[in-house]
């Protein structure tokens, strides 16, 4: 990994920021939401379709579309132009999510780093979403990497 | 083939190839569930006027688009992690073609890992990916 990328030192950056919490969120898991987006995706698996199945839940990654009210922390450095483009989500399904639950949801940087390839350097950055159910229980994280030219 | 237990699952063994439903009905159904109703996801005219080619999938829905695939693969499994990149557009009302193949099985965890792949009507790679199944028994 360089030492720099265009201004910003990239060791710095993650020095002082990766790991850092800077937002908090709730969210209602919605019974109807997930049958309609496990039945749009062509899931055929009745635990993720049928409300009455004795293992009814959510399909691995519908926590995918619960966003952070924030990009990236308050006072984040500038790292290239605009907002980039979205280079793909990792999801940890760690134990099942159930209709009805309220799930807590934590947001960190979880990595930046660059790449140089024909097209220049890319800055690469990794925010991390940690979801909790009421019990305290960890029960997905998604990790969301956001690709900008440096 | 269906996998029905760790037992019947080969290192290289591959996926069944599916060609998942991204009809722009399917599509909306989905962005609707995600809160996620964005004019490129779900009209075509308006996609254009962004530089799209026409609407386009989303990202999120291709994942789930495999792990779909994955469970008709191996039911009753469960999908530990899944990896996905974007490497380019889906199409909304385009033929899209998924496969996966078997590159790591581990027999301490009963688990397999396979690599998932999406490639879009003219033969671009749209989403590239790992995943790691577990079985039950």
């Amino acid at each position: 990994m360089a030492e720099s990328s265009g201004s910003v030192n990239i060791a710095e950056v993650r020095a002082e920021w990766i790991g850092v919490e800077f937002d908090w969120a709730e969210f209602i898991i919605d019974k109807d939401a997930m049958i309609q987006w496990a039945s749009a995706c062509g899931e055929t698996d009745e635990r993720f379709i049928d409300p009455s199945h004795s293992d009814f839940q959510a399909h691995p990654s519908f926590t995918t579309h619960c966003m952070s009210g924030r990009l990236f922390p308050k006072n984040f450095p500038q790292i290239g132009g605009g907002f980039g483009i979205d280079g793909g989500k990792t999801v940890t399904a760690h134990l099942p999510i159930r209709a009805g639950s309220k799930l807590t949801a934590v947001t960190t940087i979880a990595d930046i780093f660059d790449k140089t390839g024909r097209s220049g350097t890319m800055v690469f950055i990794v925010q991390r979403m940690e979801f909790k159910d009421e019990t305290g229980a960890l029960v997905s994280t998604v990790d969301w990497k956001m690709i900008k030219k440096a | 083939m269906k996998v029905l237990s760790y037992d019947d699952v080969e290192l290289g063994d591959d996926l069944p190839d599916e060609s998942p439903d991204v009809s722009m009905s399917k599509v909306t159904a989905f962005c609707t569930a995600a809160k996620h109703v964005f004019e490129r996801f779900v009209d075509h005219e308006a996609a254009r006027k962004e530089g799209f080619p026409a609407a386009i999938v989303p990202g999120i829905m291709s994942q789930s688009l495999l792990l779909a695939m994955i469970h008709r693969w191996a039911p009753g499994c469960t999908v530990r992690k899944i990896d996905t990149v974007f490497r380019g557009s889906l199409l909304v009302d385009s033929n899209v073609t998924m496969s996966g193949a078997v590159t790591d099985t581990d027999d301490e965890a009963r688990t397999a890992e396979v690599d998932l792949v999406i490639t879009a009507e003219d033969g671009r790679t749209g989403v590239i990916g790992t995943a790691v199944v577990e079985f039950k028994d």
